[in-house]
C-alpha cells in the first residue's frame, strides 16, 4: 500500500512518502506563458500535466493532495491536507528541490524565473479584471448619453409648459439646469427673488432681468396644481443632472484604471466614447490607428468609400479640444496624429497594463505644435482641385449605383403594385 | 538635502536605521534597494555613499510598531515573507528594503485597482513577488510562493484572523513568526477597539501561536494593533 504526498508547484510536481522522502517527480516547461496558463487552470481545479504524468509513473494508491478542487479530477483515491509532509518539506528548501531536479542550475536563475512568473500571472489576471470592468465603463458612458438626451427632452417640455406661465424666462436662461432650478425652488414667478436667484448661483445681471420680466409677464396665471405638476418634471431634470454627474465621476475613476494611457491622452469621457464605439478595450486595442481616427463616421466613410469622394477627417475623436479649436486644414493632420497615439495607448493598456500616458501626450503635443508652425497658413486654392475630383469620382460606378438604386424602387413599387 | 542630516544608525533591529536631523528629529528608514526610486513620496536620504528612505510610520503599520516598541522585529536579511494585503507596496517596499537580495516577500493583494501600483513598485525590486490574489484561497497562490520564516498580514476584512491562522497553517515555518495587522473597525465597528484586540490574540493563542505582543498604534493608525506572535504548530 502505498500513499503520495503531491506537491504540485510552478517549476513541477513533486512525490513524496510518508517520512518526506522524495519519490520522483515530474518538472513543468520552462516556459513562462504556459505556465501561467497552467496556473489559471490550477485555480479551477485543474492538476497539473506534470502531476497526472507523475501518478502515472508512481501508481501510488492512494495521494494526499492539497488542492481540494482537484479530488474529482483525479483517477486515484485521494485526500485533502494542505501543508502536508511533503508540502512541508519542499516548500521549505524550495531551492534546493529545483537544483537538484535540474530545474534551475543557480538559485538566482530560479528567482529570477519565478520573479517572471508572478510578474505575468499577475499581469494576466490584471488584465482579465480590467477587461470586464471595461465594459461598465462603456455601459456608464452610453447610460449618460441617454441620459442627456432625456434631459433635452424633457427640458424642452418644461420650458413650453412654464412658458404658458412665464414665457420671458425662456430666452434669459440657456442653461436648462438652472432653468429647471428656478422653477423647482420658486414655483409662481412671483415668488422669484432678486436674493433668491443668487442664493442659486446667478449673477446679478441676470438676476435682474428675471426679475424685471417676472414683474411685467405677460404669462397666464395659473393654478396651485398645475406650478405642481410642472414642479414634478422639474425635479425629476434636476435629479437627472445628478445622476449624470455622478456617472461622470463613476467614468473618470473606472477609465483611469481600465485604459490609463486613452485617459491620459483624451480625458475620460471620450476615452469611454471611444471604447464604446469601439466595443471594448481589446476591440479598441486591435484596430489600426486610421480606423481609430473614423471612429463615430462610419456614415461618412462609407458614403465616401461608395462614391469615392472624400474620406472623414475625425470621427468622434473631433470632440478632442485640439482638433475642433483647430483651422479647418490643420484638423486632418492633428487627428492623424491623434489617431496614431490612441492605437499605441490602447495596445498598452490591453496588454501590459505600463503607464505611458505621460510621454504620449508629451509627444503629440509636440507633433500639434509641430503642425500649427509648418501649416500656419491655408493651403492655396488650386482650381483644378474640382475637376480633379470629378475624375476621381468613377462615373460609370456611380451611375450604376444610381441605377441600381433605381431598380430597387422600381422593385418596389412594381411588388406594391401587385 | 544630504546637509540637514546629522547621522544615520542602525537601531537594535537589524537593517532598520534611525536617521536624525540636524533639528533633532528622528526618523526610521531603510537602505534603498531601487536606488533613485521613492515609492510614495518618502524622503530619499544620501548618507556615507548609501541612499536611505525615510520610513514614515503614519503611512506604514509596520514603521509605527516599531515606533510604539516592538520587541523584536522578525523581518531580517535574507528573510522570506509571505505578506497577504500588499496593497499598493508602501510596507512591502520597505520590507524588500531590509531582507535585500536574498530574502524574499511574496506580496499578495486581492484588489486589481492597487495592484496596478504594486507592480510598478516591484519592477525595480526584484525581490518582490507581485501577485494578484485572493487570500482566503491559498491554494491559487501555493504553486509561486515557497514556504515563509514570517507571515504578515494587513487585510482589513473581518474574518482576517482566521485567514491569518489558515494561511500560516499552509505557509509558515514552524517557529516562524507571525505580524498581524488587526483594524478594529473592520471586524466590528460597535465593540470597544482593545476588547476586539484581547479576544484576536486569544484566537491565535488557541491555534498553536504563542502571542509575545501586541502593540496599539495609536497614534500612527488610530483603532489598529500590531499583533507578534511565533508559530508553534
Amino acid at each position: 500500500m502505498m500513499k503520495l504526498y503531491l506537491v504540485e508547484h510552478a517549476i513541477g510536481s513533486f512525490g513524496f512518502d510518508e517520512n518526506g522522502k522524495l519519490i520522483d517527480y515530474v518538472l513543468n516547461p520552462k516556459d513562462i506563458g504556459r505556465v501561467v496558463e497552467l496556473l489559471l487552470q490550477h485555480e479551477n481545479g485543474e492538476p497539473f500535466p506534470s502531476a497526472l504524468e507523475l501518478i502515472n509513473k508512481v501508481k501510488p494508491e492512494e495521494i494526499v493532495i492539497e488542492n481540494e478542487a482537484e479530488i474529482q479530477k483525479l483517477q486515484v483515491k485521494a485526500t485533502v491536507k494542505p501543508h502536508h509532509e511533503g508540502a512541508k518539506i519542499f516548500r521549505q528548501s524550495l531551492a534546493k528541490f529545483a537544483l537538484e531536479s535540474k530545474f534551475a542550475s543557480t538559485e538566482d536563475e530560479l528567482y529570477t524565473y519565478l520573479y517572471q512568473l508572478a510578474f505575468e500571472y499577475t499581469r494576466r489576471k490584471l488584465r482579465s479584471a480590467a477587461q470586464k470592468r471595461d465594459l461598465l465603463a462603456i455601459q456608464a458612458v452610453r447610460a449618460m448619453d441617454d441620459i442627456d438626451k432625456s434631459i433635452n427632452l424633457f427640458s424642452e417640455r418644461l420650458r413650453e409648459w412654464y412658458s404658458l406661465h412665464f414665457p420671458e424666462l425662456d430666452k434669459l436662461l440657456e442653461d436648462h439646469e438652472t432653468y429647471a432650478k428656478i422653477v423647482s425652488t420658486f414655483g409662481y414667478r412671483d415668488s422669484i427673488t432678486l436674493e433668491g436667484l443668487k442664493s442659486i448661483n446667478i449673477d446679478e445681471h441676470t438676476a435682474k432681468r428675471i426679475v424685471d420680466a417676472a414683474s411685467k409677464s405677460i404669462g397666464a396665471d395659473i393654478s396651485e396644481d398645475d406650478i405642481n405638476s410642472i414642479q414634478q418634471l422639474s425635479n425629476t431634470i434636476l435629479s437627472l443632472f445628478t445622476i449624470r454627474n455622478n456617472l461622470s465621476d463613476y467614468i473618470e475613476s473606472v477609465m483611469k484604471e481600465v485604459a490609463p494611457n486613452v485617459t491620459s491622452l483624451v480625458g475620460s469621457n471620450l476615452g469611454a466614447r471611444l471604447l464604446s464605439l469601439a466595443g471594448s478595450l481589446e476591440e479598441l486595442s486591435k484596430m489600426p490607428a486610421s480606423t481609430i481616427q473614423v471612429l463615430g463616421a462610419e456614415k461618412a466613410l462609407f458614403r465616401a468609400l461608395r462614391s469615392g469622394s472624400r474620406p472623414p477627417k475625425h470621427g468622434i475623436i473631433f470632440q478632442f479640444p485640439a482638433i475642433h479649436s483647430a483651422p479647418r486644414w490643420q484638423r486632418g493632420k492633428i487627428a492623424r496624429a491623434l489617431a496614431a497615439k490612441l492605437a499605441i495607448a490602447a495596445r498598452v493598456d490591453n496588454y501590459s497594463g505600463r503607464y505611458i500616458g505621460d510621454q504620449l501626450a508629451e509627444q503629440l503635443n509636440k507633433r500639434i505644435e509641430e503642425i500649427k508652425t509648418k501649416y500656419e497658413q491655408p493651403p492655396p486654392r488650386k482650381p483644378a482641385q474640382s475637376e480633379k475630383l470629378g475624375e476621381r469620382r468613377s462615373r460609370p460606378e456611380k451611375r450604376k449605383s444610381k441605377e441600381r438604386y433605381k431598380s430597387k424602387k422600381n422593385n418596389r413599387n412594381e411588388k406594391r403594385r401587385r | 538635502m544630504s546637509e540637514s542630516i546629522r547621522t544615520i544608525k542602525e537601531t537594535n533591529m537589524e537593517n532598520v536605521f534611525e536617521c536624525e536631523y540636524i533639528d533633532g528629529t528622528v526618523r526610521l528608514c531603510t537602505k534603498n534597494f531601487a536606488p533613485g526610486y521613492s515609492v510614495y513620496g518618502e524622503r530619499l536620504i544620501k548618507y556615507n555613499g548609501t541612499e536611505y528612505r525615510e520610513w514614515n510610520a503614519f503611512r506604514s503599520k509596520l514603521a509605527g510598531a516599531i515606533m510604539k516598541g516592538l520587541k523584536e522585529n522578525p523581518v531580517k536579511k535574507n528573510t522570506k515573507v509571505l505578506y497577504l494585503g500588499a496593497a499598493s507596496g508602501t510596507t512591502p517596499s520597505h520590507i524588500s528594503d531590509i531582507v535585500e537580495k536574498d530574502g524574499k516577500v511574496y506580496g499578495v493583494e486581492f484588489s486589481a485597482r492597487v495592484v496596478r501600483e504594486l507592480i510598478l513598485v516591484a519592477q525595480r525590486r526584484p525581490n518582490l513577488f507581485p501577485i494578484l490574489a485572493d487570500a482566503r484561497f491559498p491554494q491559487s497562490y501555493m504553486p509561486l510562493v515557497e514556504d515563509a520564516d514570517v507571515l504578515y498580514v494587513d487585510i482589513a476584512q473581518p474574518d482576517q484572523t482566521d485567514i491569518a491562522i489558515y494561511n500560516a497553517r499552509t505557509f509558515l515555518k514552524s517557529d516562524g513568526y507571525l505580524l498581524l495587522a488587526i483594524k478594529a473597525r473592520s471586524i466590528d465597528v460597535t465593540k470597544d477597539p482593545s476588547e476586539i484586540f484581547k479576544a484576536e490574540a486569544q484566537k491565535l493563542e488557541k491555534s498553536d501561536f504563542d502571542v509575545k505582543q501586541v502593540i496599539n498604534l495609536d497614534p500612527y493608525d488610530k483603532d489598529h494593533a500590531m499583533v507578534l506572535a511565533r508559530f508553534k504548530g
